[in-house]
């Protein structure tokens, strides 16, 4: 490429900053540039032009009253030099367009948002090939550089107890999910599925351990009364839809100067072609991940359906085809999480996530257990099994605290999510903590969020930190509570808190959508771009700004390690962790924690 | 459906400022106008009534999960 020589023309009266960053690319790729003032006259300019016999001569001006004609008797004194044919001659600004550069005699027109490589190939007299300077994203692993080894002794001490106590009271006993796991696990084969081939044996072996809604499922074809089968036209459509966005789609980066963290957020329509319309619009505005959101009654039925089929209510079915449809539809970049910490098909969901190929998912017995309604000590065995096959699939799981939102306190919610992190590591797995970011009932009483949401929150983070080296993903989504219908508030707050994250330095965050609070319909898709958007903007703004610490939040983070401390003694003490989860220990009625009915006396001796 | 609506992946919302006397009445007029327009699964989901009136925003939903969607249909147009 020849050397160029390039005058830079600011013709407005004072704004020649766009130039000047495009002035300092030229400068790097070697080309000679001159920077003119500003607001010179018209002959003047063109006498330059002809003195310094530049290559280009590229012109910076808003348009107003009267410019149109300013610049055409520019182009036109141009010809009358003789110079006009023989530049390269582009001129940028608000309200400038291709086509009315074109009218006016230029060679090109710059508008707003105009990249300074696109300056460049125009300098250069080659074509722009937008994204090719896109930012490649590549997938990250959240759990990579932790060691998992704990600070607190006295803690890591007491979770070894119970860690024990736990696969020792499990290590006899089953459950008709555990066994459903089995079976998917030794039978159901993803490329002998994807290929049409017969699974009978599959089939017969799992229907025995359904309840009813599957039985019916696979023996008479009767599905759940609210979902419907796709039909071939609506597939051959989807399919084509994702070809078509996939080509054309980029997936900038949210987080300007920092690696992380990396932003998920969730979805969930009941229909796996809108929640596909929504994952390409999300990972188009930025989103690194994610998450997968199944319909309630989910949790409480033993087994899965079959098929394509769409909801009609929240929550998409989980189903081989649906997990298998929205799969092909990602980016090569984006987290996927299928969440598995709540209900009765929970190692099940795991077994399936880990064949499609799911990035991440979600486990937590205490959560599980008081919050989510599944039976304590169902909850215990099938989330034992849970963790052996997130581990087995290498799916880090985040430890989700949920419970927090019934009125748990956080120390207790804590207690429960590091038990879970503690049988994981022993497992083999790579649990990742999940405290939540959110106005929790406990704060509203105890007034820790009067004055900020800052600090009841970071403290948060520093007790964890001071018990263990682990990755965190505040969620979910991060600003719980704090949200209104009013999407400028809801943006904001969520963005405020995806801050409060980044400073914190950890890994991840999910955030909700600004119309997160409104309960009358579906979520839309402009108002998951809100908060995308919002994020992107206070990421910005706060680049790699730190958060420096408070007394006060040191205060709260040893009052949580100490209530964490105290709720473990205590569990250690009563020597039975599934009992402790029925007494209350991690959380009781008078917090808002029940234990869960559902799968109540389906666990088995072996 | 107008072809042009096919193209909303979801919902529709409409963001003013309505010149009335409480909240109860910005958000019948707000409803009300949207129907008008045509559409018929309208909603308020957002208002602020103070002083001179509200902040108001109503959405329509042109595709509900489990419909048919106008968008998944256009690979042939152009």
């Amino acid at each position: 490429m020849s050397r160029k020589r390039v005058l830079l023309v600011p013709l407005d009266p004072v704004h020649d900053v766009g130039l000047k960053m495009i002035r300092r690319g030229l400068d790097e790729a070697g080309h000679e540039t001159i920077l003119l003032p500003p607001d010179l006259p018209v002959h003047e300019i063109v006498q330059e032009i002809v003195k310094q016999r530049s290559d280009t001569v590229l012109v910076s001006r808003t348009l107003g009253y009267g410019v149109a004609e300013l610049l055409a008797n520019f182009v036109d004194l141009l010809d009358v030099v003789g110079v006009r044919s023989k530049i390269n001659l582009g001129i940028g600004g608000m309200a400038i367009r291709p086509e009315l550069a074109a009218e006016l005699g230029f060679d090109a027109g710059f508008g707003p948002g105009t990249t300074v490589e696109e300056a460049l190939a125009f300098v250069e007299r080659r074509e722009y090939v937008e994204g090719s300077q896109k930012v490649v994203k590549n997938k990250r692993d959240l759990a990579e550089g932790y060691s998992y080894s704990f600070r607190h002794a006295g803690i890591q001490a007491k979770l070894n107890l119970i860690v024990d106590m736990i696969l020792n009271w499990a290590a006899n006993k089953t459950s008709p999910g555990v066994q459903r796991a089995a079976i998917r696990e030794e039978l159901w084969d993803v490329q002998r599925w994807r290929n049409y081939e017969s699974m009978t044996d599959f089939y017969n072996e799992y229907k025995q351990y359904c309840d009813d809604l599957g039985k019916n499922y696979y023996e008479k074809g009767i599905l759940h009364p609210k979902t419907r089968r796709f039909t071939k036209e609506e597939i051959n459509s989807s399919e084509e839809y994702v070809r078509r966005t996939q080509e054309v789609i980029k997936t900038p980066k949210l987080q300007h100067n920092r690696t992380k963290p990396s932003v998920f957020n969730q979805y969930g329509t009941g229909c796996p072609f809108m929640d596909i319309g929504h994952i390409k619009v999300s990972e188009a505005w930025g989103a690194d991940g994610v998450v997968h959101f199944d319909p309630s009654w989910g949790a409480r039925t033993e087994g899965f359906l079959d098929g394509f089929l769409t909801h009609q209510e929240d929550g998409t079915v989980i189903t081989p085809a649906n997990l298998n449809r929205i799969k092909k539809a990602l980016e090569e970049s984006t987290l996927w999480q299928v969440r598995a910490h709540r209900g009765l098909n929970t190692p099940e969901t795991i077994v399936l996530a880990g064949k499609i190929g799911a990035d991440l998912t979600k486990i937590n017995i205490a959560y599980g257990s008081l919050g989510a309604g599944t039976d304590p000590a169902r909850m215990t065995v099938d989330g034992i099994w849970a963790i052996r096959y997130a581990a087995k699939y290498n799916l880090p799981f985040d430890v989700v605290t949920n419970e927090e939102l019934c009125g748990v306190p956080a120390y207790k919610a804590f207690a429960g999510m590091l038990i879970t992190t503690a049988l994981g590591i022993r497992l083999g797995g790579k649990p990742i903590l999940q405290p939540l970011f959110c106005k929790s009932p406990e704060v509203m009483v105890g007034g820790q969020m009067k004055d900020n949401y800052v600090e009841f929150n970071a403290a948060k983070i520093m007790a964890l930190r001071q018990i263990i080296d682990a990755p965190m993903w505040p969620g979910a989504p991060v600003g719980f509570l704090t949200q209104t219908e009013d999407r400028v508030q809801s943006s904001a707050s969520t963005a405020f808190h995806a801050s409060l994250a980044a400073m914190l330095g950890v890994d991840a965050v999910t955030i909700a959508s600004s119309d997160e609070a409104y309960s009358g319909g579906p979520i839309s898709v402009p108002s998951k771009i809100d908060t995308l958007r919002a994020v992107s903007e206070a990421f910005r703004f706060f680049g790699q700004t730190p958060l420096a610490s408070t007394p006060q939040m040191e205060v709260w983070r040893d009052s949580i390690v100490s209530g964490i401390d105290s709720v473990l003694d205590k569990i250690v003490e009563r020597g039975d962790f599934v009992q402790s989860l029925y007494e209350g220990i991690l959380g009781n009625r008078e917090d808002g924690a029940y234990p869960g009915r559902n799968g109540k006396d389906t666990v088995t001796t072996i | 459906m107008p072809k042009i609506l096919d193209r909303i992946m979801d919902a529709i919302d409409f963001e003013t400022f309505l010149v009335c006397n409480s909240d109860e009445e910005g958000r019948k007029l707000m409803v009300q106008l949207i129907k008008e327009w045509g559409f018929k699964d309208v909603d308020i989901v957002f208002s602020q009534y103070q002083g001179p009136g509200s902040r108001i925003r109503a959405r329509a939903y042109v595709h509900r999960s489990g419909d048919v969607y106008g968008w998944l249909e256009l690979g042939n147009e152009e």
